[in-house]
């Protein structure tokens, strides 16, 4: 199996000086196509900022990213975005979902961008938020919607480009365990079914039982990896 | 192409589910924005129009024939006289003489002849009354008394400015006469000629020409001016149709009139001061205008601004999941664009379906003039476009300012 995701080195830092702090302390990460990835460990441990380098939403202070065959950082703005529009899915943490468009909307959006139809994306979306368990809301506001719903738009979203990387921060932060539980069961069944790469921190364990893989990282520094399956 | 369009779908989105009293507020402001713009440099400029339609009407008319330069009279009176019945586009016409006198009131009365004489040096136009009401409706400005009858003589008309009563409200710049109304005797005196008239009666108008004048019938005036020769001052020719003026003049030209008398179109020969007025209350009123524009854009900056940062986390998000910024720029764009366009669309309707009419039938009454609100639509839509085009501006710039801002910033609410 070839890596699809090889980070190297990577140090992020904030400020400047006597205000600096050192974030990343120097992680070298991989993943492999097909995998499922958990990272986790305590509050302030740095798991999000990695995430933000591993996603291309932020840039490191030292240290490359490699997704497939690309070096990213060279990329300017621009590229940035639509290398993440072609290639990558975010689920956050609070949904994220755009208040003013209905759930198909939504989905829609990424799927408009890289230049659908209006017929072809309302189609796929609709597909997506049916393989989801969402059949039939297609029409509802984010607002009309539970939390565990929204998410689980969210993850249609995430996933009706076919993005070649998943990535997910705590995304059952904000959801009861039920919910949590099924947008888990979603994401391992991505995974399982249709050998969905997934990077996804969470801090409960329970949560990462799915994966192939946990990171265990502490003050910026991976510390441990548990390979649970192959 | 997908990017106007997710912008228009994000855009028209946020529109549709904006809080209505917010909306309704914004387009309210838009809409009188549009009238400031309109309607104040309207209404300026409508004064003026308002004096110069009715110097047309009244005094004027669309053609002007008046002495050559060096010539004291109009030459070939009677010849031109003549030909103007045979053209059927002229709809009425008038013959002027013009001269200056003396109007002495209250002589009779007047026990202690070492007390001032009442006289005021008046303007003095010999008409033929029928011809003159035709062209200029003149028996409709008579407050008082009637209109002359051409089957009689000593009669005389009085524009109410020489009236001491009427004068006063304008302060102490006209010559006068006091306590003349119809019915009294009055003496006009030319070089050492004198004669005894009957008011006939007296005329009121907004126009100087029609209110600062006296007449006479023209037999009188000739007898009185010693004018043998029937060489007029003035002839004035209301057109059937607008425009045509221009026409009729060039036949003149090749008829041969202008031997006779300097030929101007109302255009030519309206007060050059009218035209200038005209102008600067347009300057003046673009000013106000603009000021309005510079007042609905900010408002704008700052609505847009609110609104998009407001949402700045769904901003970074949206950039987050590689919606390309200018989409996110055009729905914002767009959002101030429809308020624009509803505005404006509101003023204009306002503007054409009923302030124009309304004031056309309630004038606004200014002491020089009846006004009116004037709004050529080609002005107006230059107008409005300037108007669209710094509200996308004022649209732009905040929803730039945001959506430039560092994605992850954005999403995670930092900084
Ligand atoms: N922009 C930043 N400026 C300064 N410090 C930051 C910034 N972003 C994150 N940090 C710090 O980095 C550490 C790790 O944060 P984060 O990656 O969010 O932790 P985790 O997601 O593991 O809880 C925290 O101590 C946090 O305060
Ligand atoms: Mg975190």
């Amino acid at each position: 199996m070839s890596a699809i995701i090889q980070a190297t080195n990577i140090h992020r830092r904030f400020g400047e000086g006597a205000l600096e702090t050192h974030v990343l302390k120097g992680i070298d990460f991989s993943a492999d196509e097909g995998e499922f990835v958990a990272i986790m460990g305590k509050s302030g441990a740095g798991k999000s900022t990695l995430m933000y380098q591993l996603s291309i939403l932020d840039e490191p202070s030292e240290g490359t990213v490699l997704i497939g065959d690309t070096e990213i950082s060279s990329f300017s703005e621009q590229d940035r975005t639509s290398f993440r529009l072609n290639t990558l899915g975010y689920i956050f943490q609070n949904y994220a979902l755009v208040p003013d468009l209905s759930a198909a909307e939504n989905v829609m959006l990424p799927l408009l961008m890289r230049g659908n139809s209006w017929a072809e994306a309302l189609e796929n979306a609709q597909k997506v938020i049916d393989s989801v368990g969402m059949e039939g809301k297609y029409n509802n506001l984010p607002a009309e919607l539970s939390g565990g719903e929204q998410q689980r738009i969210s993850v249609a979203r995430a996933i009706a480009g076919k993005p070649k990387i998943l990535f997910a921060d705590e995304p059952t932060a904000n959801l009861d365990s039920v919910s949590g539980q099924q947008v888990i069961d979603l994401m391992t069944k991505l995974n399982s079914d249709y050998g969905q790469t997934i990077i996804m921190v969470t801090h409960e364990r329970e949560y990462a039982m799915g994966c192939n893989r946990i990171i265990h990282l502490e003050d910026g520094l991976v510390v441990h990896e548990e390979r649970l399956r192959e | 192409m997908h990017i106007l369009r997710i912008g228009l779908l994000l855009g028209w989105r946020q529109i549709q589910r904006a809080n209505k009293w917010t909306t309704l507020l914004i387009i309210s402001v838009m809409m009188l924005t549009f009238l400031n713009l309109i309607a104040v440099s309207g209404i300026l400029v409508g004064l003026i129009t308002g004096a110069e339609i009715a110097v047309r009407e009244e005094a004027l008319g669309d053609l002007i024939l008046s002495e050559k330069s060096g010539e004291d009279h109009i030459l070939e009176t009677e010849t031109i006289r003549r030909e103007l019945a045979a053209y059927p586009e002229i709809q009425a016409y008038s013959v002027r003489f013009n001269g200056g006198g003396v109007l002495e009131a209250n002589y009779k009365e007047r026990r202690n002849l070492a007390a001032e004489r009442d006289t005021a040096s008046v303007q003095v136009t010999g008409i033929d009354p029928a011809l003159e009401d035709s062209m200029s409706n003149l028996s409709t400005y008579i407050i008082d008394g009637e209109y002359l009858d051409p089957n009689e003589e000593g009669y005389i008309l009085i524009g109410y400015y020489y009236l001491e009563e009427f004068a006063q409200q304008f302060g102490d710049i006209f010559d006068t006469v006091s306590g003349v109304s119809a019915g009294d005797t009055v003496r006009l005196t030319v070089g050492n000629v004198s004669k005894e008239f009957k008011v006939k009666g007296i005329v009121q108008s907004k126009v100087d020409q029609v209110s600062l004048n006296t007449y006479i019938p023209e037999r009188e005036f000739r007898r009185l001016f010693g004018r043998l020769d029937r060489n007029a001052d003035q002839i004035v020719i209301h057109m059937n149709e607008n425009g045509s003026e221009t026409e009729l003049k060039n036949i003149f030209i090749e008829n041969g009139f202008d031997d006779f008398a300097k030929i101007q179109t109302y255009d030519e020969g309206k007060p050059k001061f009218i035209t200038d007025i005209k102008n600067t209350f347009n300057t003046l009123g673009t000013f106000i205008g603009s000021i309005g524009i510079v007042v609905a854009s900010i408002t704008i900056f700052i609505i847009i601004f609110i609104n998009a940062i407001s949402r700045r986390q769904q901003i970074g998000i949206l950039k987050g999941i590689g919606i390309d910024r200018r989409a996110i720029e055009i729905a914002y764009v767009l959002q101030a664009a429809v308020y624009a366009l509803i505005g404006s669309g509101l003023g204009a309707l306002l503007t054409y379906g009923f302030l124009i009419g309304y004031f056309e039938a309630n004038p606004i009454k200014f002491p020089f003039s009846d006004g009116i609100l004037v709004a050529p639509p080609e002005e107006t839509f230059i107008r409005f476009v300037v108007l669209f085009a710094v509200t996308l501006i004022a649209g732009f710039l905040p929803a730039w300012l945001i959506v430039k801002q560092n994605t992850l910033n954005s999403i995670l609410g930092r900084k």
